[in-house]
């Protein structure tokens, strides 16, 4: 290619990439990196540094989930379960291998994530050919099967109690941490970082041309087919790839949570959480995971004193006091209307709105 | 595949006589195959609402769960106001067990028109927003049976003349399991009859098939759906009610514990064949019983090999249309 | 006399591709009108529009008179059209008789005696009556396809691309059979087999790239070697 000529398709790239560079939506990205980032100076109480790092762990896991249902259109339950493996890889490798080094945790976080990519493959290569509905029962019958294993397999994953292992260093409780920053202090931005590399990572991945193709095969697959893409490795690639985030920031769970067991880290919950988080943040938008672990998380901690007070202004009728107290049930009704009217999330609706305004300049997915 | 079913069965029923003594292989046959009865009466529904509608239907289970909780409700007050179930005539026992499944049936029933209509039907073809939205009404209905009910374990009563065993030949058969067979052969007999004898079976299975054909033949489809989402709703609901009789309680989140059993059966099966699912459903019974005697631990992964070894076999399941 | 089927600058949308982009034919009764062109014309697109599968996005639809576009297949069904679609759809998991059965809107005396007749009028049927369809040939198959369309009174017939996939023998007995029908039949027939085309069409239509292009008698376009060539690349 002569220099001075390029393409219709780079001259396009180059313009959406200026127009990247000049959108609020970088400035605003920016804040919340910032946000985060400053946190800890403002002493903030043990809950809320909790409540931060959680949001961010599972704004990552939602995205990484959106990797694989939004972008690439499947419909996975085994999301939690890879999770769940990079949690007990880490906290069986730290915990179980004599006393705990930062290399054990390294080699637990390798640990989970072949395991992770691994059953991904195995589980797409049987599966990935059959019905969309077909894949989605598969995997969920996996999960169902992995979490009983970890309840039964008692003698490797402690059980129902699961495991509280010894982090190692400055991961450890009440360590002290360079520049005498407390240990939690250091271990959040460990994980903050890792979480925002992976975040880029999936950035990277969504819009390179094997993203692109993942889009295209979402939304027409026998196109796709008829173009000559090899659909089923593509999805696979994609799928794996979900995974071994997934395995990666349960590893990082361990690390912060320090306690693992087959009910938080591998269960139904979380998997029903983390599909919350996308559709309240919206599918096929990476950053809708934000918005949706934002709001699913703060509003599980400030639920409870609702509860209490919502319990006391109904203290007569049986039926009432459970009515008030069982906020699954809220949750639930809520799901099913933000399924119902805002398909897409608020990110989505948010830039579905942008972009009739901006009058069908095509948006950046 | 019809051929090879019975001789499945045959090897499935005859070899764990290799490792474990006949009187013992006896009563676990019959757990066997009343388990996997009921898990039929909740996959058959499953299997064809996936066939011939494409709907992953999360909201089998809460269907399951509603059921047993309104037979249960059926059953109590029946009980309270004759006793029947305490009652050791055995028409009182049948009666009671009779309204508890027209309660059951017709709760489940009712609950399915109005899911297929309000949160189904309006995503169609969306098979992502199926799945959430099912999901999201089971995770309504369940917590609505805590608000009900209360979130504790409740006793089911069951009637006199069917707990405990007979005793035939120095061997024991529960009686409850053998009603639970003879029910499930029943509800199979009468599936395969309206499937294969009426017009609105014919329809049905056409448009397992292709359902785009069956409505340029000009049948509205439409009510086919909802008439099957209810049918299927209601066996859940039947399903339910027996199961709790069988475990003798019932609890809020039974509808979700059994699902992944009807789920795994509905893969082994076959999308869409009723016949698939007894199979499947009895394989993963039987299969289930001599292991948890044998190795305890191993039984939830047997029927998971199972469905694994099916899907290697065959990826569209034993019965299933090669889609 | 007013025209069987009239379809009115349609456009239709799959998705967010515009396959139709102005669609124009009318059909007169009793007679057989062809739709012709290559693949990817749009043919069956404008079949699926008429029966309903598909909403048109824009232009009329009419049957006799009446705007059928918009409502669900299974009510345009029930005016009077019947659709053999391409690929047959056949179930095949059913008997042939039952496939018969199922295609009939109403399972009465009338029915079965215009059953008995497209048995008569297709022995093979007649002799496979019982067995399971999937087992049939690819002939065979298209017959079962032809015959449940004529279960039912029907003013309109729209056959998608019978002699698809089917060896010159069989397309000869497929002709015959439909050359006996298009007496007291309207029928719309989507063809690329220009000779079987001909044998059977009064009228046709030529489409290309979701739009109608050409309009005429068979007549004329058979004799015109320029259009041919150009449109059919014949």
């Amino acid at each position: 290619m002569s220099a001075g000529v390029i393409t219709p398709v780079q001259a396009a790239r180059r313009a959406a990439r200026r127009a990247r560079g000049r959108s609020p939506a970088l400035y605003l990205r920016l804040a919340l990196v910032a946000a985060w980032a400053l946190l800890p100076a403002l002493q903030p109480s043990y809950q809320l540094l909790d409540l931060a790092l959680k949001v961010a762990l599972f704004a990552t896991l939602a995205a990484s989930y959106d990797v694989v249902i939004g972008y690439t259109g499947i419909v996975s339950f085994g999301h939690a379960m890879f999770f769940g493996f990079g949690a007990y890889a880490v906290a069986l490798a730290v915990g179980r291998l004599g006393a705990p080094t930062y290399g054990h945790l390294l080699l637990g976080v390798l640990a989970g994530v072949a395991v992770s990519g691994v059953v991904a493959v195995v589980i797409g290569v049987f599966s990935l050919r059959v019905k969309a509905l077909f894949f989605a029962m598969i995997t969920l019958a996996f999960a169902e099967f992995a979490l009983i294993l970890a309840v039964q397999w008692g003698a490797l994953t402690g059980g129902e109690d699961g495991l509280s292992p010894r982090m190692p260093g400055v991961f450890a409780a009440g360590a002290a941490g360079p520049l005498g920053l407390p240990g939690r202090v250091v271990t959040y931005y460990a994980l903050l970082t890792i979480c925002l590399g992976l975040f880029l990572l999936m950035g990277r991945f969504v819009h390179s041309p094997l993203g692109r193709t993942l889009q295209a095969i979402r939304d027409n697959e026998l196109r796709a087919e008829a173009l000559g893409y090899r659909t089923f490795v593509f999805q696979l690639v994609a799928s794996s790839f979900g995974s071994v985030v997934a395995a990666v920031l349960g590893g990082g769970y361990a690390v912060w949570v320090r306690y693992v067991n087959p009910e938080s880290a591998l269960g139904i919950p979380i998997m029903l959480d983390v599909l919350l988080m996308v559709i309240i943040g919206g599918i096929g938008t990476l950053e809708g995971g934000l918005v949706g672990a934002a709001v699913l998380l703060t509003a599980r901690t400030l639920l409870p004193n609702l509860r209490g007070l919502g319990g006391s202004l109904v203290a007569g009728s049986e039926i009432l006091q459970r009515l008030s107290e069982r906020w699954l049930l809220y949750f639930g009704i809520l799901f099913v209307l933000v399924v119902f009217f805002f398909p897409r999330g608020v990110l989505g609706t948010l830039r579905e709105v942008a972009a009739r305004r901006r009058g069908g300049a095509a948006p950046e997915a | 595949m019809r051929r090879a079913a019975p001789l499945l069965i045959g090897a499935g029923l005859l070899l764990p006589l290799a490792a474990i003594e006949p009187r013992a292989w006896l009563t676990l046959t019959v757990a066997g195959l009343a388990m996997g009865m009921l898990i039929f009466l909740v996959a058959s529904g499953l299997t064809l609402i996936f066939g011939l509608m494409d709907v992953l239907n999360f909201a089998h289970g809460a269907l399951f769960s509603w059921g047993a909780y309104a037979g249960f409700t059926v059953a109590v007050a029946v009980n309270a106001r004759w006793g029947w179930a305490a009652s050791p005539s055995v028409w009182a026992n049948a009666g009671l067990l009779l309204l508890a499944v027209a309660g059951s049936v017709a709760a489940a029933f009712a609950l399915g028109v109005l899911l297929e209509r309000v949160i189904v039907r309006p995503v169609y073809g969306q098979h992502l927003f199926q799945i959430l939205i099912t999901l999201g009404a089971t995770i309504v209905l369940e917590e609505l049976i805590r608000v009900v009910w209360g979130p504790n374990d409740q006793v089911m009563p069951v009637p006199a003349t069917f707990q405990g065993s007979w005793d035939v030949a120095d061997v024991v058969v529960l009686r409850f399991p053998a009603i639970a067979i003879a029910l499930g052969l029943a509800v199979y007999a009468a599936m395969q009859w309206l499937l294969t004898r009426t017009r609105v079976g014919l329809i049905v299975r056409a448009g397992v098939e292709n359902t785009e054909m069956v409505q340029v033949m000009g049948h509205d489809i439409r009510r086919y759906f909802t008439a099957v989402f209810a049918a299927g709703s209601g066996l859940a609901g039947l399903g339910g009610l027996m199961w709790g009789m069988f475990s003798q309680a019932i609890r809020p989140s039974m509808g979700g514990e059994q699902l992944i059993f009807a789920f795994i059966v509905v893969i082994i099966g076959g999308l869409g064949s009723v016949t698939g699912s007894l199979v499947g459903a009895l394989l993963v019974g039987l299969a289930y019983n001599y292991v948890a005697f044998l190795v305890p631990k191993a039984a939830i992964g047997v029927t998971m090999g199972i469905m694994v070894l099916v899907l290697l076999v065959r990826p569209t399941g034993l019965y299933g249309a090669g889609r | 006399m007013s025209d069987v089927l009239e379809v009115e600058d349609v456009h239709t949308d799959i998705g967010q591709h515009h396959i139709l982009q102005g669609v124009s034919l009318r059909v007169r009764a009793d007679a057989v009108t062809v739709l012709l062109g290559r693949n990817g014309a749009g043919k069956t697109t404008t079949m699926r529009t008429v029966m309903g599968v598909l909403p048109p996005r824009r232009g009329a639809v009419r049957f006799e008179g009446r705007a059928i576009h918009g409502r669900p297949p299974h009510a345009i069904a029930r005016l009077g059209i019947g659709y053999v679609p391409e690929g047959q759809g056949i179930f095949a998991t059913l008997t042939v008789e039952e496939n018969l059965r199922v295609a009939m809107r109403a399972e009465n005396a009338e029915s079965r005696e215009r059953m008995r007749r497209v048995l008569g009028l297709f022995p093979d049927l007649a002799r496979f009556r019982g067995a399971r369809a999937g087992t049939l040939s690819g002939g065979q198959k298209q017959m079962l396809a032809i015959g449940r369309a004529l279960v039912n009174p029907i003013r309109l017939l729209l056959i998608d691309e019978p002699s698809k996939g089917l060896a010159p023998i069989v397309v000869e007995h497929l002709v015959t059979a439909l050359e006996a029908m298009k007496r007291d039949t309207t029928v719309v027939l989507v063809e690329q087999n220009f000779a079987m085309a001909s044998r059977l069409g009064d009228d046709c239509y030529v489409m290309d790239g979701g739009r109608t292009v050409y309009a005429g008698t068979m007549a004329a376009l058979a004799a015109d070697r320029v259009l041919k060539q150009k449109y059919l690349g014949v």
